[in-house]
């Protein structure tokens, strides 16, 4: 199995403890549940041991209650596609962990995942409270495993690895694309082979133990494992969407700055497209119909939308997030299409537990003053498995050591 | 080649059958043409322009509630409650907001163009730590789709800047942000020029990664210095051959030098310092080395850490254009506090501006401002927007020594206009008209005011 939770035993040591034991209900709270039930107002939301138990029960006995006074409350958002917890300072070698030259199909960053990254509190002050981690790889067209993690900021923060793989078809900057699907499509044929062979021998004890590499390519011709695969071109996702067809795999999209020419092939193949909302400039020959309706155009067009940051905004500035979210809705996304896109439509898509609200779900929860892809909003409250965490950064710190005023040089504000 | 005598055969001329410098009757005195490559910018035809019942933003800390502004003869030309005049056209602008247009201080377009292919990488001349003689100007492909977006975003002037690898990388370009088939039907006429310098990581790693200097922050330091000095004597040669050929004399032109020429006009002050510079203790080292030297330290450029020297940088004048958030990708810019802007403009005498770097935000430069202004109200700030639009215009103008022609709304200057759907500082904000020099140059929902490149053309 290849999908699986490193934390169970911790998680379960957790559970027992005194601290979740407490009932937390929120009451009289704009509920944005992303489910069938859509936005409740006035809605109570209880949590005990992590999870959300209730939405609007007859009768609530909690230890602990906060009005949310008519704000808002959302899932917790989700960032994607970064290298969080990779990279403390890009430029920093000995801080990078996201790529490495022999990376290959079973590249497996999750190890070097740092959850004391200062990136990881920043990130919260967006509301985002889960991250699919992705690794940019090395000479392989075959960047790694992306992996799942919360930004509770705790050691066992690390939620799900193995989550998926993630392959670079773009355009190649040396020799041509055309190599990527000849390299792509015989390593999976490879592995097929492998399977067919093992099944007609019927003689288990005689094959040998499979490699890591082998336990990917298994899970990902199972369709057990998505493979997110970057593209852009309109002909090169046509190309994508034939490899899916032809090995039945479970593909997400990422990048498609040219997804709008060929949305019904997309929507057809029931494939969920990662894209930036703020991607809108002609920068290769293969994106030149990026664009800020895309979101919407592609949502339209009955395709599951994830959104990602853009490049500079990065690991660094995930908390902007929700801010790309409003410039897909004020450029023709649907207001509920963008908040999936950024919660539900990744949890699903990846199989994460979070970016819903309903009785069941893991508590990742926030509570805005008031539209949570505004500017003027804040972010009054953030609860991660349960838990209240804190919004402060080391940024915090430095802002208010520069000021307040003292008599004393400012290394002495701490 | 750098060095070139533009008079070299009178020169050679004169030594022969002169002889000496002093005597004889004077040659045709050297001078240095400081505009060869003039702007042949023309607005477009424009009537006047009433625009009515907006809540506008001056650029200089007001805010008024339904106002109505005339755009006449490409000037701003009143401004005021229900004015009784006749325009050509009247636009009902109740509900909309309209500011003056805005102005990015740091960009790379048309050097750094889309498509970003091998053939356009033009933004860097990346072969020498001091490259005073290039003009980001000579490299700017107009038909880079980004100015389009730009536009579309409320941009009307920008600076194009080169590169930050050299410590000096050279000069930088204002343009107007109008389509053009040439950079000189682009160029706003009159800016001056600035001088685009470079502090701390960036220029040491690429030099000091090739093993020239500077390898270490004390070899930048040491570089600046030896080209002021350098420049210094330059200046001084030309001061004494004008001084002479003024008293009669017929004294020998200095050697003319393209790369001494830009350092002189900073000197001279009529070229502005543009200075990419992260750090609170490199930034007041460029000040003091400009005292040194004797010319401005000008505007610093990214500046991480202005808020740790926001009270040096006002004091001395310095404008510092930054951005909201950017972080961490160097370790010059890990101490990034998204409130830096807010905390430099508190300063009595500031010039906080907001900037882009960037073919994407440069999109949304009211946006960038709206995220520095509520992030700093929630630590205890009180901006308003009228505070907040000044560090995309009026400020920004002012860095680019430009704010007596455009920047704010008011009588007389430069008719660069936007009108905003909404509260510009709302994330669903979109500029819905823009106007430079009164002509209109975009509008969102007629296509007629919608410029497409000749890259993009027929590709969709």
């Amino acid at each position: 199995m290849n999908n699986f939770k490193v934390s169970l035993l911790t998680g379960a040591l957790l559970a027992s403890s005194a601290a979740f034991a407490q009932i937390t209900a929120i009451t009289n709270a704009k509920v944005h549940t992303l489910t069938d039930a859509g936005t409740l107002e006035g809605a109570t939301v209880v949590i005990e041991n992590g999870t959300i138990t209730a939405i609007n029960p007859a009768n609530v006995a909690a230890d602990v209650t906060i009005d949310a006074k008519g704000r808002v409350l959302t899932p917790g958002f989700i960032g994607s596609m970064n290298q969080l917890g990779l990279v403390e300072v890009s430029a920093v070698a000995g801080s990078r962990d996201a790529g490495d030259d022999k990376a290959d199909v079973d590249f497996d960053a999750s190890p070097a995942f740092n959850p004391r990254s200062s990136l990881i509190p920043y990130g919260r002050k967006g509301g985002i409270t889960q991250n699919l981690v992705v690794p940019h790889g090395g000479k392989s067209i075959f960047e790694g495993l992306a992996f799942v993690v919360d930004l509770s900021g705790e050691f066992n923060s690390v939620l799900k690895t193995r989550t998926a793989l993630v392959v670079d078809m773009d355009a190649s900057g040396s020799g041509s694309r055309a190599m990527k699907y000849k390299t792509l499509t015989e390593k999976l044929e490879g592995q097929q082979q492998k399977l067919s062979e093992k099944d007609k021998k019927d003689d288990k004890k005689a094959t040998k133990k499979p490699t890591q590499e082998e336990l990917v390519l298994t899970a990902v011709l199972k369709g057990d494992m998505p493979v997110v695969v970057e593209v852009e071109r309109a002909s090169d996702i046509l190309e994508v969407l034939k490899v899916k067809a032809q090995f039945g795999l479970n593909l997400v999209l990422w990048g498609v700055n040219d997804a709008v020419l060929v949305k019904e092939h997309i929507a057809k193949a029931n494939v969920p497209v990662v894209i930036s909302a703020v991607s809108n400039l002609p920068t290769s020959f293969s994106s030149l119909h990026a664009d800020l309706s895309n979101a919407g155009e592609l949502e339209r067009a009955g395709v599951k939308v994830l959104l990602s940051g853009f490049a500079f905004e990065g690991a660094h500035n995930l908390y902007q997030l929700r801010f790309d979210a409003g410039i897909a809705v004020a450029h023709g996304m649907s207001y509920d299409g963008a908040l999936k896109a950024v919660s539900s439509n990744i949890a699903e898509v990846f199989g994460l537990d979070g970016g819903k609200i309903a009785s069941g779900q893991r508590a990742d929860l926030v509570l805005w003053s008031a539209d949570p892809f505004e500017y003027s909003t804040t972010l009054d409250k953030l609860w991660i498995n349960g838990e209240e965490v804190s919004t402060k950064s080391r940024h915090d710190k430095l802002r208010e050591r520069y000021t307040t005023d003292s008599d004393m040089p400012r290394a002495y504000t701490k | 080649m750098q060095k070139f005598k533009p008079t070299a055969i009178v020169l050679a001329l004169s030594t022969v059958l002169l002889g000496c410098q002093d005597k004889g009757p004077q040659k045709e005195k050297v001078t240095i043409e400081k505009n060869p490559y003039p702007s042949t910018y023309q607005p477009h035809s424009a009537g006047s322009t009433l625009i009515t019942n907006a809540t506008v933003l001056t650029g200089t800390g007001e805010r008024l509630e339904e106002t109505d502004i005339l755009l006449k003869e490409g000037k701003i030309s009143q401004v005021g409650k229900d004015l009784s005049v006749q325009a050509d056209v009247t636009i009902d602008a109740q509900g909309k907001w309209v500011t003056p247009g805005i102005i990015d201080v740091h960009s790379h377009l048309g050097a750094y163009p889309n498509p970003s292919v091998e053939s356009h990488a033009d933004g860097n001349e990346m072969t020498k730590p001091n490259t005073a003689q290039v003009w980001v100007e000579h490299s700017v492909w107009p038909q880079d789709p980004g100015f389009n977006r730009a536009r579309e975003g409320g941009i009307t002037t920008l600076q194009i800047l080169p590169g930050s690898a050299n410590l000096f990388g050279g000069r930088s370009v204002t343009l107007k942000n109008v389509p053009s088939p040439t950079m000189q039907g682009m160029k706003f006429p009159d800016a001056p020029y600035g001088l685009k310098m470079a502090c701390g990581e960036n220029p040491k790693r690429v030099y000091g990664g090739k093993g020239v200097a500077p390898y270490t922050r004390m070899g930048n330091m040491a570089g600046y210095r030896a080209a002021w000095a350098e420049a210094t004597e330059y200046k001084q040669a030309w001061e004494q051959y004008n001084a002479a050929y003024a008293a009669g004399l017929n004294p020998d032109a200095p050697e003319r030098d393209i790369r001494l020429d830009t350092l002189r006009g900073v000197l001279d002050g009529e070229i502005l310092i543009h200075n990419h510079c992260y750090k609170a203790e490199e930034m007041a080292m460029m000040i003091d080395l400009s005292k040194e030297f004797n010319y401005h330290s000008g505007t610093f450029h990214h500046g991480i850490e202005a808020y740790k020297v926001a009270d040096l940088l006002a004091e001395n004048g310095n404008c510092a254009a930054l951005w909201p958030d950017w972080w961490g990708f160097k370790m010059e810019a890990y101490d990034m506090v998204p409130e830096n802007v807010a905390i430099v403009d508190a300063v009595k005498n500031s010039c906080a501006v907001v900037h882009s770097d960037s073919d994407t935000t440069i999109q949304r430069l009211n946006h960038e401002a709206a995220k520095i202004m509520n992030t700093a109200n929630q630590a205890g700030f009180s901006l308003k927007e009228q505070d907040a639009i000044k560090w995309i215009t009026y400020n920004a103008a002012k860095s680019l020594g430009i704010e007596d022609k455009t920047g704010s709304v008011k009588l007389g200057k430069q008719a660069d206009i936007v009108i905003w759907d909404r509260n510009p500082f709302s994330v669903y904000s979109k500029a819905e008209t823009v106007y430079i020099d009164g002509a209109k140059v975009y509008d969102r929902f007629d296509e007629k005011y919608q410029a497409v490149s000749d890259f993009m053309l027929g590709q969709r």
